[in-house]
Order: structure tokens, then C-alpha cells, then sequence
């Protein structure tokens, strides 16, 4: 089944790593910035967004 | 495959951030402002409290409130920082979604989506939270690095123990999967140091349940959109290419 999705879509088996790795490194950035980042600036603007996802806070 | 990825993550982070931004200013938003209320009452009787002795007065270089840290206005600018955060949040889990989805070698369909998100849920909102109970503004806690750190780690082992548990399925997978799961939780969350504070109990529990209610449905519309996104581009792309 995957055989033919890919050839459908037209994309190579080799391009998945790559995907899932740039997808996670993407991912974990932008999570790092809403929800980990020790800036002030970010802290105080993502405020009310990282205490109702429950991400440690103050 | 890295454009599809990426597309189908942005549109099922958009989808979720709609909804969700909505339940954070109708739900919790309100709770937070209320806690914050609180919070400061706490801290105009603080300083209250001590006395105040200027003895160097004439040369102090920097006071601590010379420069107030930049802050979103109240109202309206506020809510907009809100959505902004929820959207960059809901964009990043639909990416480690569907690496997820993809990395396990399996194809994102809504089912598939809605059975990681449930997985996703499980990591980073239930255990957690189990340690680290969702908290309002002012409440007292263990020092913020000790928490961050004891969070990642928990949402880490809980879904690798997921998916020892449920994709690896061999004896010794399942066994090391729930040792992975358990053993944060045995290990113990930093605990916050004794102290009362003035908020209301009703609303720190209203708080908690609402924040994972919000989590969940968070969750369920990202593998929802994603497993949708990622179809849709198929179908998409194929179409495109029989036109040209």
C-alpha cells in the first residue's frame, strides 16, 4: 500500500527520514518558544497559552 | 513528502488553534485573571510587610524596577498574544505528530492521527500532570528549571513507553514501556515548599479540570486535521499531476 501511495504522490522512500527529522527539529523549536523559552518578552506573551496547556511556568 | 509534512501540519495546527484559542479566552483565560488578582493582593502585602530601609540611596546604580519587562497590554492585545502562542504551540505538536506518524512507518489517515493524538495527550497533558497538577498564577511551586526539566523528561519516557507498549508489543517492550511510564512518578515530581496561599481551592480545581478538558480536545483536532490535511494534500497533488 505504501508502494503505491508514494508512487501515486510521486516522492522517493529516501525523502522520510529527512521529513520526520526536519519536521521534529521544526516541531521541537517552535514548542521550545511557545512554551520553554526563559526570554521575559516570550514568557509574558505566551502567558495564559502555557498555563492552560500545563507547562511549567513563573 | 517534506512539503506534504509540513503543509498538513500547519493546516491541522491552524484548525486546532482556531478552537482552542477560543476555549482559552472563554474558559481558563478568565480563571488566570482572577488568579492574578490574587497574586499581586500577595504581593502589595509582602511588601508591606517589610520595612523599608534606603541606605544607599544616592548610588544605586540599578533599581529592580527601573525597567519594567515588556508585556502584552490588557484586553484585547493580550488575547491576540494568546492566539498567537496557541497557534505556534499547535503547529509544533502537529510537526512532532506526524514525524510520529511517519517515523513509526505508519500512514496518516484520521484514525491514525486521532490514535497518536490520544498518545500525544497522554504524554505531554495527563502524565505530567498527574506530578505537576495544571496551577494558576500564584501558587506556590518547586524552582521553575527543576519543574521544566522533570516535565520534558516525563513526556519523553511516557511516549517512548507508549510506543514500546503499543508498537514494539514484544514481552520485554511492554514490560521496559511500563517502567518507562511509571518510573517518573516513582522518582516524584519537585514538590513545592508548604506554604498557603490565598487562592481559592474551587478555583485551582476549576482551573485543572478545564485545563485538560482543553488539552484533550486540543489534542483530538490535531490528529483529527492532521490525518485530514495529509489526505486531502494526496488527493491534491494527484490531481494536479493528471492535469499536467
Amino acid at each position: 500500500m505504501t508502494t503505491s501511495i508514494l508512487a501515486a504522490t510521486g516522492t522517493r522512500a529516501g525523502e522520510r527520514p529527512v521529513a520526520v527529522a526536519l519536521a521534529a527539529f521544526l516541531g521541537l523549536g517552535l514548542l521550545f518558544m511557545a512554551g520553554f523559552s526563559p526570554a521575559i518578552a516570550l514568557h509574558n506573551a505566551a502567558h495564559d497559552f502555557r498555563h492552560t496547556q500545563n507547562f511549567p511556568c513563573h | 513528502m517534506i512539503i506534504r509534512l509540513l503543509s498538513a501540519a500547519l493546516a491541522a495546527g491552524f484548525l486546532a488553534a482556531i478552537v482552542v484559542t477560543g476555549l482559552e479566552l472563554t474558559l481558563t483565560s478568565p480563571l488566570i485573571v482572577a488568579a492574578e488578582r490574587y497574586e499581586n493582593h500577595q504581593t502589595h502585602q509582602a511588601d508591606r510587610g517589610l520595612p523599608i530601609v534606603v541606605a544607599h540611596a544616592g548610588h544605586d546604580h540599578a533599581a529592580p524596577d527601573s525597567a519594567p519587562e515588556w508585556q502584552p497590554g490588557e484586553g484585547l492585545p493580550r488575547m491576540a498574544f494568546t492566539a498567537l502562542a496557541t497557534l505556534v504551540g499547535a503547529v509544533g505538536y502537529a510537526l512532532l505528530l506526524g514525524a510520529a506518524i511517519l517515523a513509526c512507518g505508519r500512514e496518516p489517515t484520521r484514525q491514525i492521527g486521532v490514535a497518536f493524538a490520544i498518545a500525544g495527550f497522554a504524554s505531554v497533558a495527563l502524565a505530567p500532570g498527574l506530578g505537576l497538577p495544571p496551577e494558576l498564577p500564584g501558587s506556590e511551586a518547586a524552582p521553575l528549571a527543576t519543574r521544566q526539566a522533570w516535565w520534558v523528561m516525563t513526556a519523553a519516557a511516557t511516549g517512548m513507553g507508549l510506543y514500546l507498549i503499543t508498537i514494539r508489543r514484544s514481552l520485554i517492550a511492554i514490560l521496559g514501556g511500563l517502567v518507562l511510564i511509571v518510573a517518573p512518578h516513582v522518582a516524584g515530581a519537585p514538590q513545592a515548599p508548604e506554604a498557603a496561599s490565598e487562592l481559592p481551592a474551587a478555583l485551582a480545581a476549576q482551573f485543572a479540570a478545564r485545563s485538560l478538558a482543553i488539552s484533550f480536545v486540543f489534542w483530538m483536532l490535531i490528529g483529527l486535521g492532521f490525518g485530514w490535511a495529509w489526505q486531502a494534500f494526496a488527493r491534491g497533488t494527484a490531481r494536479g499531476t493528471v492535469h499536467a
